[in-house]
């Protein structure tokens, strides 16, 4: 984590009140892993006082370059599109922990709800630098939010669902995800929290489903991971990327937390925003 | 330049730049961003004896030049906090100053009696004033009798230097001001946040889980400089000011109205190095103004005969 100036190199609406930014951060792209995300400041001091969090959606070590993908939902994200190329905002990142891929999943099933592009984007890139097949299904409420092909890498297969059956899939990315849980090794998801609980409760009942047999250890149960550990990321079949107002983002003022399994609650900016979907506490009472 | 603050029984601190409970956790958590070391003092988040898991989210957002929380003292308890950061603490020049609350008094005092004589604790604030939580938070700060109880009581358990933190969602702070000090405290911190509401969207209910939170940030400065004023005026023990700081001008204003220090709170979310620059520019300020202790811009705008609580309480009783 560090606090860099950054360059605005690039900022486009790429669908109706959705923008892609490019800056200039050379830091950042170089030490940043896929689910990790940024808290830029805005310049407006007088009436915004938070920073806004943003997913990195890409970052390019031989360029410098790192983008962010957003919505315009007020005054803060508004701030952000009028800024002109050249431009120089500050970001504190890379924070938060990144998704975890187990070394032996060769097949990596990525699921994105509307914004939740963002946040599972760049695993798209990571996997296939590594060699790895990826497969990402997007659900969008209309063909008019659907995140354009041209944007992603060449080597994914894309598959999208539309609520009103305007492109794709006429339902929920959900209804998508049975065709793949056999193909799968590994699946990443980030969107809506309906959604997430749907795939958590889909995860749940995939091993059964599959028949998949519970290798039995000799002496007990392996003993599990911590909460927040890599090792219970990476042993999980489903992470989820989770979403929550934020304060501080560095773990500081515990505005940010989800429930976890264990009763303790997990800072998103800290434990997260990466969980194994068995560390979520989904029926919790908090959400 | 002399920054050094005496806020009593042993507790000096290096500058008058300290960074304010619930917005700097244990201190640790910002790592390299910030050089605690530079800092005049550190208050932790808030403690209490039993481990807590706070409110539901969500906890913050953003209000026109602020924003409300709603955290609800989530904390491991006071045990896991000693054993946790205790021991860094001891190693840092900067005093942390632990913020204790309770439900009782009884609660209170124990948290007190464990921090007592524990390496790296330089000092106690007690929260007497949190707005955000059901028994235990803001009615021991409503009410001069009940806060002097409880600022009695931890006195008599430990020689910790005592700070007590005072509310804004009061009547008239002079008497509770008193009250406090008469008890034994060392100094005074001013305000806590002022309990408010946001929506969410579509109006259907309030937008955080726990419907109130607390209002913090540059929209309630004028509020603690009034409150500062008048309990600086009030209690001859220091003050120590919270509310609203991002800029140098905003310590001066609070070192004007008669407070010793300040905490900066809210502002370190957007800027985590404001603090150590406060302190430079602090310095600077002295200097250009040709001053050998930055004590000499203590209280210049209070009355000029300062000390005597003010004929015009009147207007803030109910």
């Amino acid at each position: 984590m560090r606090l860099a100036g950054a360059e605005l190199v690039e900022s486009r609406e790429i669908l109706p009140g959705q923008w892609i930014q490019a800056y200039h951060a050379p830091g950042l792209a170089r030490g940043s892993r896929a689910g990790q995300f940024v808290h830029a400041r805005p310049g407006d001091f007088s009436g915004l006082i938070l920073r806004r969090p943003f997913s990195l959606n890409t970052a390019d070590p031989a360029t410098g370059i790192v983008t962010i993908h957003f919505r315009v939902i007020g005054r803060g994200t508004g701030w952000f599109t009028r800024l002109r190329p050249g431009d120089e905002i500050d970001l504190l990142g890379p924070l938060g922990r990144p998704f975890e891929v187990d070394p032996r999943s060769q097949h990596l099933l990525l699921v994105a709800g509307g914004l939740g592009m963002a946040g599972v984007r760049m695993l798209a890139d990571e996997a296939i630098r590594d060699g790895r097949r990826v497969t990402l299904l997007f659900g969008a409420a209309s063909a008019r939010e659907v995140y354009p092909s041209s944007l992603l890498p060449d080597e994914i297969e894309y598959v999208v669902a539309t609520d009103d059956g305007s492109l794709g899939h006429h339902g929920y990315v959900t209804d998508l995800v049975a065709d793949y849980e056999s193909w799968a090794d590994q699946a990443f998801a980030c969107g809506p929290l309906p959604m997430l609980a749907a795939l958590a409760r889909l995860a749940a009942g995939r091993r059964e489903r599959l028949g998949v047999a519970k290798l039995g250890r000799k002496r007990g149960a392996r003993k599990a991971a911590p909460v927040g550990s890599p090792a219970a990321r990476r042993k999980a079949f489903l992470q989820v990327s989770m979403e929550q107002n934020m304060g501080c983002a560095v773990g500081a003022c515990l505005g940010c937390v989800v429930m976890s399994t264990s009763g303790v609650p997990q800072r998103v900016c800290r434990e997260g925003p990466v969980f194994a979907t068995e560390e979520i506490a989904w029926d919790g009472a908090w959400s | 330049m002399d920054l050094s603050v005496d806020l009593g029984r042993g507790l000096v601190l290096p500058n008058p730049i300290l960074v304010a409970s619930g917005t700097f956790g244990y201190g640790i958590e910002y790592g390299d961003v910030v050089d605690v070391d530079r800092l005049g003092g550190i208050c932790c988040k808030g403690t209490t004896l039993k481990a807590r898991i706070g409110n539901p989210t969500p906890r913050v957002t953003e209000t026109p030049g602020g924003m409300l929380n709603s955290i609800g003292l989530q904390n491991p308890g006071v045990d896991a906090v000693i054993e946790k950061y205790a021991g860094t603490w001891a190693t840092w020049k900067s005093p942390v100053i632990v913020n204790v609350a309770g439900e009782s008094v009884e609660d209170y005092v124990e948290v007190a009696r464990r921090l007592d004589g524990v390496p790296g604790v330089a000092g106690i604030e007690l929260n007497i004033s949190c707005p955000n939580v059901g028994a235990g938070g803001l009615q021991f700060a409503i009410d001069a009798g009940a806060a002097g109880e409880v600022t009695g009581a931890v006195r008599r358990a430990t020689d910790l230097p005592l700070l007590v933190k005072l509310s804004p969602n009061v009547s008239d702070i002079r008497p509770i001001a008193r009250a406090i000090a008469d008890a034994g405290a060392d100094a005074l911190t001013a305000i806590n946040t002022l309990s408010g509401i946001a929506l969410a969207p579509g109006r259907e209910r309030p937008l955080l889980g726990n419907i109130y939170g607390g209002l913090s940030g540059p929209a309630v400065k004028p509020v603690a400089l009034r409150v500062v004023y008048e309990a600086a005026q009030a209690v001859k023990i220091p003050v120590v000011a919270i509310g609203g700081v991002t800029e140098l001008a905003d310590v001066l204003d609070f070192l004007a109205v008669g407070a010793v220090a300040v905490q900066v709170g809210t502002a370190i979310f957007a800027d985590p190095t404001l603090p150590e620059r406060l302190v430079d520019e602090l310095t600077e300020e002295c200097g250009r103004r040709g001053l050998t202790a930055y004590r000499e811009l203590i209280g210049t705008a209070l009355p000029k005969k300062a000390g005597r609580p003010s004929s015009k309480g009147v207007e803030y009783r109910p």
